[in-house]
Order: C-alpha cells, then sequence, then structure tokens
C-alpha cells in the first residue's frame, strides 16, 4: 500500500523525518520498498498573479508581463497565451529548480530582461501534456510555496503489507504502529455525527440470516444529499492509491477506507427494494450485475446483501449497479460490515473477483471499529455532500468480539531468542503496541497475561507476541551466535552424490549443462513415451507450451539446441540432470490426498551432441560427430560414476521409436533393468527442430545406474612379466555383433588374455558385400612369469579358431 | 715403443681434430680403440717384453687408451651438442596458434551456486535431503501452517495438478517429510526445484531453492542469526554487511527477512538499480519453526525448537556473477552457459 507522507502526519505527533521513518519501519517489520519524492527536486516555486500583459517588444511570439509576488512586482517574458491579467500563476523565480535538473536564472531574452518563467503543468512534471501556462484557482493567495498549493511537498512510502498485518492497511493503522516504534504519539480520536433526521429504524429493516458469514453489520442513512464533485484533497489521495474519482459519495466510502482501514458501501436507499437489507447466501441461480457492469451468477457458497428480493452487492466484495449511488440518488444507505474473512476469500476465488475491500475483508478487519468508520463516512457526507443523518445507527453484532488472553512466560521466551528479558520492559513494550498486559500472580514476575487489540488478530499464540517483542527490542540487538549441537550422521544421498558426478564428468567431456523447464508443450511431450499414454497435465498453466510436466529430457535438449543453431551457436553439446514425471497407471483420473497419489518421478541425466566433433580449429581434422561419439558419452558417464556391470544394448523399445533412427539406437540395460537409450534421432525428428544434420542423444536412469554402481575402488595387482601382442585380422558377415566377438574371445583364456583392442572395421572394395574386416590387437599377459612363444602361439591359434568356427570369419593374417 | 705410441696418439688426435662429423668419429674411435685397432696391437706386443718393462709400458698404453677415449668421447660430445644446436634453431614453432585444446564444458551456474551452498552447510554438519517436485497440498501447505482459504496463499501462486496435487511452491515440504520420518536432533538441507505461477522479467516460474532447518532442544533465534549469518560471509564473504529484520512467513514465528549490504553499489547509491537505492538486498526468509508445525509432524514445542530457511539459487547466483536477467538461466544460450 502506498502512504502519504503528510497524511501521516494527521494521525501522529512528532513523526520522524521520512527517510529515517522509513528505515525504522523497515527494522520493525514494515518494509519500505521505496520512498518516492513527489516534488521531483522542484524548488523556488511560488504563487503569483499576472498583473499586466504587455507584448515584448523584440518579438511577436512573447509577452512582457508584470507579475506580483510577496517580494514585490517582477518582469517576466513568456511565451504562452493562455493568462489574463488578475490570473494567479506558478512562478518559478531566480534560482529556482525545476524537474530534470533544470535551473532558472535571470536573463535576456531578446534584449529584455525576464527574472523567472511562469510554469506549465509539463514543466512542474504534473502533466503529459498542457495547454499554456498552468492556471490556478482564482483564490490562491500569492507568495505561497506552490508545492505546497500543489500537494507536491510529500513524500510517498510504497510498503509491503504482509498478510498478517491487515491492521496496517489504512493510515490510521501506519500511524499506530508508527507511534509504536517510533517516539512520535498517536493522536488520532474518532469523531462524531451529527443526528438530526428521522430514527433510521424507520427508514431501513437489516437482517442478518443463519448461516451467513456477517458477525457484525451496521448502516446509517443519509438523506438529502446532493451528489457531486469531490475536493480535490480527497481525489488526489485516492489517486496516490490507483483510486479513481466516481462521485462525493463512494470517494468519500473509499477515503475512510483508506483512511481507517474499513470498507464502506454507499446504496442508493430508493433503489433497495422494500427498504430492507437481507445479509444471506446466495440462492440457487441469483445473478447480480456489478458496479463493474459484468453480470455475474452467484454460486451458493456467496454471501450477498439483498433487498427484499434480488441482491445488491456481493458481501464484502462488490456493490451491484442497480443500487451504485448516481447523481441522482438523495438518499444514501451506508453500509460498514465485518465478514469472515476466509468466506470472502472464498467467494472472491469462486467468482474470480477481488477489490480494495475483498482484500482487505479476507485478511481481517477491526471487527470493534466497524461503526467509528460508519459515523466517520457519514460525517463527511454531511460535511461534503449536505443533508441530514438519520437517528440512531443500525448495528447487527450479536456475539461481540473478545480477545483470548495469552499467557507469555518470559523464560521461555529468554530461551528461544537467547538474550536475557527484563519483564517490566517487555510489559511496557507489549502496551505501547495496544496490548493488553496484566502481571499473573501464579507465575509472579515471570508470566505475564495479554490481551491484544481486536485490530491484532493475528496475535494467537505466545510466539507471536515473542516476534513482537523481538521486532521492538530489536533483532540487530540479538547477539550472534553459531549453535553448539551433537553431531548428526547425515551427509548426502547416494543419489545426490552420482548426481554430482554425472554433472562433473560431462562438464568435463565437453558438454554444457542445461537447465529447462520442467513442463513442456503436449505436442513437445508426444516427441517420445508409449503412445497414448496419458499426460500428467497442469490444471492452470500459463500457456500451452509449458502445461504438461515432461517425461524424458530428450525433446527439451533437443529444442536447447534448436534454439541455439537458431542465433548460430554452431557447436553445441548439452545435458541436463532432472527428474521426469510419469503418472501411475492407478492415477487416471483419480484423486487423493497422500503421498501414494503423486506421479512417479524418476531423476535422468540426458545429453546431446551435434555438429562438429572438434571446436573448428587449424589443427584439428573438419569431422561430424556420428553415433560413436555419444556412445562414447554414455560409456564414460558409466565408467565415471563406478557402473560395474557392462551395459548390454537391445533394439529401442516403442517408447523411443519415433525418436530415433531404427538403425543407428539401441536400449540400454544395465543389470537386469531398462536403464536408458542412445543414438542418432530420427530424420522426421531432424527436421521437427530444424536440424541441418542429424544429432546424437542418450538420456540414462540415475537410479538404475545407482542400483549398479559402487565407488568402491579395489586394487588389481600390477603385471610384474613383459606380455606378447598378437594381431589378427578377419573378415566376418556384419551382422555379427561385435560384442559377441569380443565377449566369446574374452573368454578363451581370462587369465592369459590381458586385453583386447579393436583397432580397424573396414568394409567397402575387397571385402565382399555383407562383411567386414575386422583388425584385433590382443595382448597376452601372465601375472605368474613371463610368457614363452609356444604358450602365447597356443592360446592365439585358439582364438583364430574361435573366430573361424564360432563366426564362420575368414582369417585375412596378422592385421598388418 | 714409447716413441711410437706418442706419435699414434699425435696422429690420432689429429684425426680427431679434423673430424667434424658423428660418424667419421665412431670410425676413428673403432680405428684406434676397437676390439681391433691400433692400440690393441701394442697390448700384443707386451708378451715380448721384461716383467718390469712389460708393466710400465701396459701403464703407458692404458693412460693413452684412456685419454684418446677421453677426448673422442668430450669431441663426440660437443659434436652433438652443435648438431643439436644446428638441428633446434631449424625446429621453430609459432607458439602463438592456439592449442589443441578439447572445448571445456561447463556446469549451469545455478548449480554451481547450489554445490557452493550445498558445500557451505555440509561444513556446519547440515545433511542433505531431497523429497518430489510434484507434491501433495498438504506437505506444501497445510502442515506448513497455510491453511486454505488464507491469504498467504497468495505469496506463491501455484501450479496445480489436482485439488490435493500441486507442483511445490518451495522445498519446505521436505521439511515436514524429514521431520515426519525422524526424531530430533536434525540438521538438514533441502535443496531442489520449485514452481511459482509467475513469469515476468524477474520471475521464472521455475526456480530453485534451498531451504534448511535445525532442530534440537535449544535452538535459538541468535543462533539463527550465527549460522545464517556464517553463511551469508562464506558466500559473499567475511566483509559483506548482514541485517536481519522482522517479517512474516506462516511457517515460522518469529520470522525474519535476511538482507545483505548491496554488492553493487555497498549501500552508497540512492540511484541504484540493483538495490533500487535501499542499500540492502533480501537474499533469505527465515524464522523459528511455528510450533503448528511442529506439532504436524507430532513434536512438541515444548520440548525442542528449531529455526528454518530459505534462499533462492538464482538470485544468490545473480548476485555472485553479476547477471541482470533471471530468464537467461533457462534461455540455454551455449553463449552464456559456456561462461561458468
Amino acid at each position: 500500500m502506498l502512504f502519504s507522507y503528510n497524511w501521516l502526519k494527521e494521525f501522529v505527533d512528532g513523526l520522524d523525518e521520512v527517510h529515517s521513518l522509513s528505515d525504522r519501519l523497515t527494522i520493525t517489520g514494515t518494509e519500505i520498498e521505496t520512498v518516492t519524492d513527489l516534488s521531483g527536486g522542484i524548488s523556488g516555486v511560488v504563487t503569483a498573479e499576472v498583473a499586466t500583459i504587455e507584448p515584448h517588444p523584440n518579438a511577436d511570439k512573447l509577452s512582457l508581463c508584470d507579475v506580483n509576488t510577496a517580494d514585490g512586482t517582477l518582469k517576466i517574458v513568456c511565451g504562452a497565451k493562455n493568462m489574463k491579467p488578475g490570473d494567479k500563476v506558478v512562478l518559478a523565480v531566480h534560482g529556482a529548480r525545476l524537474p530534470g535538473d533544470f535551473k532558472i536564472k535571470r536573463s535576456k531574452i531578446r534584449g529584455v530582461e525576464s527574472n523567472g518563467m511562469m510554469c506549465s503543468e509539463v514543466e512542474l512534471g504534473i502533466a503529459k501534456e498542457s495547454d499554456g501556462i498552468m492556471i490556478l484557482p482564482s483564490d490562491t493567495p500569492i507568495g505561497l510555496d506552490a508545492l505546497d498549493v500543489l500537494g507536491l511537498q510529500d513524500f510517498i512510502l510504497d510498503a509491503g503489507i504482509t498478510p498478517n498485518r491487515p491492521d496496517l492497511l489504512s493510515m490510521r493503522g501506519l500511524a499506530r504502529e508508527v507511534a509504536a516504534v517510533t517516539d512520535a504519539t498517536f493522536t488520532y480520536t474518532a469523531g462524531t455525527v451529527e443526528e438530526t433526521g428521522p430514527s433510521v429504524d424507520g427508514l431501513v429493516q437489516v437482517s442478518i440470516e443463519e448461516g451467513a458469514p456477517c458477525t457484525r453489520y451496521s448502516a446509517r442513512v443519509i438523506e438529502g444529499v446532493a451528489v457531486g464533485p469531490t475536493p480535490d484533497y480527497i481525489v488526489r489521495r485516492l489517486e496516490t492509491n490507483g483510486l479513481r474519482s466516481v462521485n462525493n459519495i463512494v470517494d468519500i466510502t473509499n477515503y475512510v477506507l483508506l483512511e481507517l482501514g474499513q470498507p464502506l458501501h454507499a446504496f442508493d436507499l430508493d433503489k433497495i427494494g422494500g427498504a430492507k437489507i437481507v445479509v444471506r447466501n446466495a440462492r440457487g441461480g441469483e445473478t447480480i450485475e456489478t458496479i463493474d457492469n459484468v453480470e455475474r451468477t452467484l454460486p451458493e457458497s456467496v454471501c450477498v446483501i439483498a433487498d427484499e428480493s434480488t441482491p445488491v452487492a456481493v458481501a464484502g466484495i462488490m456493490g451491484g449497479k442497480a443500487s451504485e449511488v448516481s447523481d441522482s440518488t438523495t438518499r444514501v444507505l451506508l453500509e460498514s460490515a465485518y465478514f469472515i474473512p476466509t468466506s470472502v476469500r472464498r467467494a472472491s476465488k469462486a467468482l474470480g473477483l477481488s477489490s480494495d475491500s475483498s482484500y482487505r475483508f479476507e485478511r481481517g478487519v477491526d471487527i470493534d471499529a466497524v461503526t467509528e468508520a460508519l459515523d466517520r463516512a457519514a460525517a463527511l457526507i454531511l460535511e461534503i455532500a449536505g443533508g441530514t443523518v438519520a437517528k440512531g445507527r443500525v448495528d447487527l453484532y450479536p456475539e461481540k468480539y473478545v480477545a483470548e488472553p495469552l499467557l507469555f512466560r518470559v523464560p521461555r521466551a529468554e530461551a528461544l531468542l537467547g538474550i536475557p528479558i527484563d519483564p517490566d520492559e517487555m510489559a511496557s513494550v507489549l502496551k505501547r503496541l495496544g496490548m493488553g498486559v496484566a502481571k499473573k500472580k501464579e507465575f509472579e514476575a515471570t508470566g505475564i497475561e495479554v490481551t491484544p487489540p481486536s485490530y491484532r488478530r493475528d496475535i494467537l499464540i505466545e510466539e507471536d507476541l515473542l516476534e513482537e517483542a523481538a521486532r521492538l527490542f530489536g533483532y540487530d540487538n540479538i547477539p550472534t551466535t553459531l549453535p553448539v549441537a551433537g553431531l548428526v550422521p547425515g551427509g548426502v544421498s547416494p543419489l545426490l552424490g552420482i548426481k554430482r558426478q554425472i554433472t562433473e564428468v560431462l562438464s568435463g567431456a565437453g558438454m554444457a549443462e542445461a537447465l529447462n523447464y520442467s513442463f513442456v508443450s503436449k505436442d513437445e511431450f508426444n516427441v517420445t513415451g508409449t503412445e497414448g499414454a496419458p499426460a500428467l497435465e497442469i490444471m492452470n498453466p500459463l500457456s500451452a507450451e509449458q502445461s504438461v510436466m515432461r517425461r524424458s529430457l530428450m525433446p527439451s535438449l533437443l529444442e536447447t539446441l534448436r534454439r541455439n543453431l537458431q542465433v548460430k551457436n554452431e557447436e553445441a553439446a548439452f545435458f541436463e540432470v532432472a527428474p521426469v514425471f510419469t503418472l501411475k497407471a492407478t492415477d487416471a483420473g483419480e484423486e487423493g490426498d497422500s503421498t501414494d497419489s503423486l506421479p512417479t518421478q524418476r531423476w535422468k541425466v540426458a545429453g546431446v551432441l551435434y555438429g562438429p566433433r572438434w571446436s573448428m580449429a587449424w589443427n584439428y581434422p573438419k569431422e561430424w560427430v556420428d553415433f560413436y561419439d555419444i556412445k562414447g558419452i554414455v560409456e564414460r558417464v558409466l565408467e565415471g560414476v563406478g557402473v560395474r556391470s557392462p551395459m548390454r544394448l537391445s533394439s529401442v523399445g516403442e517408447a523411443d521409436a519415433r525418436l530415433f533412427h531404427p538403425g543407428k539406437s539401441a536400449a540400454i540395460t544395465l543389470g537386469s533393468a531398462l536403464a536408458g537409450s542412445l543414438g542418432e534421432i530420427h530424420p522426421e525428428i531432424q527436421s521437427r527442430y530444424d536440424l541441418p544434420k542429424p544429432a546424437y542423444i542418450f538420456e540414462l536412469d540415475i537410479e538404475a545406474m545407482a542400483a549398479v554402481s559402487s565407488s568402491k575402488k579395489k586394487y588389481r595387482p600390477l603385471a610384474r612379466y613383459p606380455g606378447s601382442v598378437r594381431d589378427v585380422a578377419f573378415i566376418v558377415k556384419s551382422e555379427v555383433p561385435y560384442s559377441d566377438i569380443l565377449t566369446s574371445i574374452e573368454k578363451i583364456d581370462t587369465k592369459l588374455i590381458e586385453k583386447v583392442d579393436l583397432f580397424d572395421v573396414y568394409c567397402g572394395s575387397e571385402i565382399p558385400e555383407g562383411s567386414r574386416s575386422i583388425a584385433l590387437r590382443v595382448k597376452y599377459r601372465s601375472i605368474d612369469g613371463t610368457l614363452k612363444q609356444a604358450e602365447v602361439d597356443a592360446v592365439h591359434s585358439k582364438v583364430q579358431s574361435e573366430l573361424s568356427t564360432r563366426f564362420g570369419a575368414e582369417i585375412r593374417g596378422d592385421g598388418s | 715403443m714409447r716413441e711410437r705410441l706418442e706419435e699414434l696418439l699425435n696422429e690420432a688426435r689429429a684425426e680427431i681434430e679434423e673430424t667434424g662429423l658423428k660418424d667419421a668419429l665412431v670410425g676413428v674411435k673403432s680405428k684406434y680403440l676397437g676390439r681391433k685397432g691400433l692400440l690393441q696391437g701394442f697390448f700384443k706386443e707386451l708378451g715380448a717384453l721384461a716383467v718390469d718393462e712389460r708393466k710400465r709400458a701396459g701403464e703407458f698404453i692404458n693412460t693413452v687408451k684412456q685419454s684418446l677415449e677421453t677426448e673422442i668421447d668430450s669431441r663426440l660430445s660437443a659434436i652433438h651438442a652443435e648438431e643439436q644446436a644446428e638441428r633446434l634453431k631449424t625446429e621453430k614453432l609459432d607458439v602463438t596458434l592456439p592449442g589443441r585444446a578439447r572445448s571445456l564444458g561447463s556446469i549451469h551456474p545455478v548449480t554451481r551456486t547450489l554445490y557452493e551452498v550445498q558445500d557451505i552447510f555440509a561444513s556446519l554438519g547440515f545433511g542433505i535431503a531431497e523429497g518430489p517436485e510434484v507434491e501433495i497440498d498438504y506437505y506444501n501447505f497445510e502442515a506448513l501452517n497455510i491453511p486454505r482459504d488464507h491469504p498467504a496463499r497468495d505469496m506463491q501462486d501455484t501450479f496445480y495438478i489436482n485439488e490435493e496435487v500441486l507442483l511445490r511452491t518451495h522445498t519446505s515440504p521436505v521439511q515436514i517429510r524429514v521431520m515426519e520420518e525422524h526424531p530430533p536432533p536434525l540438521r538438514i538441507i533441502a535443496p531442489g526445484t520449485v514452481y511459482r505461477r509467475d513469469s515476468d522479467v524477474t520471475h521464472t516460474p521455475m526456480f530453485h531453492q534451498v531451504e534448511g532447518f535445525m532442530v534440537d532442544t535449544n535452538v535459538t533465534f541468535s543462533n539463527l542469526k550465527g549460522v545464517l549469518t556464517h553463511f551469508l560471509h562464506s558466500l559473499f564473504g567475511d566483509s559483506i554487511e548482514v541485517r536481519f529484520r522482522p517479517s512474516f512467513f506462516p511457517f515460522t514465528e518469529p520470522s525474519a527477512e535476511v538482507d545483505i549490504r548491496c554488492v553493487i553499489c555497498k549501500g552508497k547509491s540512492s540511484t541504484c538499480r540493483v538495490c533500487k537505492g535501499s542499500g540492502w538486498l533480501e537474499v533469505l526468509g527465515a524464522g523459528m519453526i511455528h510450533p503448528e508445525v511442529f506439532k504436524s509432524v507430532k513434536y512438541d514445542p515444548e520440548k525442542v525448537s528449531g529455526f528454518a530457511f530459505g534462499l533462492g539459487i538464482e538470485r544468490i547466483a545473480m548476485l555472485k556473477y553479476g547477471i541482470d536477467d533471471i530468464r537467461l538461466f533457462f534461455e540455454n544460450d551455449i553463449r552464456f552457459l559456456s561462461q561458468y
């Protein structure tokens, strides 16, 4: 809420200078976000009167005026034409400053001395356009500071009021707080209203139906009012808070709302059927056109103010069009009430309608100040719009609010805050805050019984008092000490550790970590996954682009790639570590309130490679990434997190079939669990993401990796004896997977075969169609001694015969 | 014999002197010192000499042999040095050409900041816990003393899956889940992704938070100040000024917001865009855990006390790295990512 510093002054004596006030409020819990100086750096502007206007001797478009000021008559050259002798104007005298650091100096204009400048609204920074200079009301005295006259000698404090402090949503409320936290004195006292009309009881009948969420309803009637324009000071104050002036009656209700925090509503009593007011819940199918010109159907949960037959207002939220105060209104029914906060909030949500009134009601207004605001508004209407106020007021308040007293235990407060507290000082702090304070005998000096005022319904428990004590004592005055505590075994979960390892491995492998939103479009959702499987949809998404929780990270990374290529970032390798979400089978259409009803969340890592294998450089070949680059990355990740079990590859499943090229992709199995997939993207997907070349992508399930990984490192003795190396080259059918060849060779002699390296794969001329040439280097070594030539030959010939008999390979030689 | 030897030595020396090539010198060496070399002939003559003569002659041959060896070797290494110097002169690289480095990958600044925050709290003995990002209303709101139809719900505009299930708006639900599972004492932080229905220049609908809490029998507000001040000093440097001021969160009482001195203007500019001239930057929300929260996890608020806090990682990362637009974090432009 925005607070005028000058207005605040009307409620307190001894107000601090604005910036120290702002600092003090912030440090005591009322955060002042900004302080705006309305004068905008203007100084030296006074009210003056145009005495004479004569043409400028040397310029047709200028005139030379005599202007009367408090310090005598000044010659002023002026370019405007809209003034006449006798007009009151705003004069910037020699030495004045205008917005934009514009300094006014005595100067010669076309050979004639000018002693200042008569200002327009634009020059004063209070309007975007103006037609000539500003003419003030004719009764404006001369010699005043124009800033005061224009209400610009003021500061606006923008306060962030937290939901627990609705009592601060008014000038009076802030003034009360200021008095409690500074040395200022709260001076506001409630006024009275002169009642000269007939008894209110004969003019209107009010009742609250059982079950209506209204615990106090008060009303007054003012007859013979003249609806018309509103005094400037009220209009200005309303505008500061973004409220548009309507007419004097409506403006007064809004003014009192800002002043005292109590929402009011004025009805045209002649439009209230049967002069009856019934506070009740809406009946099925009832409608109302609210003052914002919207026809609304009212759910039965919404409380309304009705006349004898139909709703005339949505209780606490907005009045009805039909009964609003208009130019022809003469009899006003003024309402001031207390509606139960949760009901106003529910109604406001149900109707999608909120207002300054509902904002305050749903946070809670001061139930004991309901009639005070009513009287204040009635008095203002009398003063501004005339008429007579009916005798007495309606005040249905069946159950008077009584605050529960709370026990404040000094030793407990000391234990929680970590500071010593003097009970007497504490009592006086609480008194400053308007709390009733009584010492309880049974607690002697250490227990204080505290009764919060009716406007502090946020004070419900002892801890609330503790905060009040602490904030007035000053958080800064509480010492800063590290706790003394026993060690708690905790540490990092294995999953967290693995996620961090993966991030380090992949960034180390030259990939950039990306972070994408967890929600995607339905289209993107459908890039992967079982077709027709239900999506985890957001009920109230910001846009269709962000409406479904993703079930794979891969589409997001392709989108990341696409956007980078769009801005010509040609070298792109990204990875992401994030959870994905899938509905449980039983979820469909079911709502529950336990964790079991939550979707499945699985942590994944995904990566994408695209474009040149190396950064474009003078000393690297120009090569493009391919399947084996992404496979290398996957191998590196698995090795990096200590996955012990080998990765087994098979064709990708149905869920990934749309994403991947069928012949250049694989599903990854670790242990017995399907753990991910990798490969070249499908040409359809490639064009969907506007990629000139194929991208290579993988996704791995981190939990599946964690299940088969171990951070344990076990030492293997180093071979101390020299080994022998033998190469073998052979031609074999292309459909024989290399992994089969490798495993079967390794099995031939697990003791002597130390390592098998693949150093060439070739198909082309000389090699029959459908076959390929493979060259392996086998390293033989024994842990027990130097191998003899014959021993190596024996194993190597076993390798050769395994290749020919098992795989039908044609041995070409030693690979050289 | 002595004369012949001296003559041989002189001849050899002349040859060594003349020879500028390594190979020729190796030839010289074998000519004189080889197994069939000239000196070997003198050894053969020794047999014909008298015993005492033989001894003296043998010693003399050895002297000649040694000095020849030394001279040839030193000449050899001199030639080697010359040749090497010559070769090195021709082998010259343009060292200013770029190196053959693989492009470095990068860790997202949000992740980096998360790690940094985690490590600071780990050093204070805080464990790390995680929880689901799609949460039930109870854990996200009700157990944290934010009932339905409470205006405090407006503080966190929420994405809903259905009436009961939502995207968590903070990582505070983890606090409830941990306390439900474990008795006090506890010291835990909960890092993670959170969601709020808000998207503009200063808000993204998804961002990251670290929530932390400590529960024990004697935790005080003073301790809260101690731990968070230590944390902020570790993150922003020991000289950063820290300010605690009262605020409101439904799940803490008393509550505080924690500010640091503006890292840009140091509180000296009334027109600073980062702190809006206030001189302070809000970085943390905190407070003593509300008794209602303790009651919802069946802890006795008369017996235990604790503090909780939460911070937005993007905000911290923006301040640490001087990033001026939060949306950059999720645009994933490689020119941005590769800076980290």
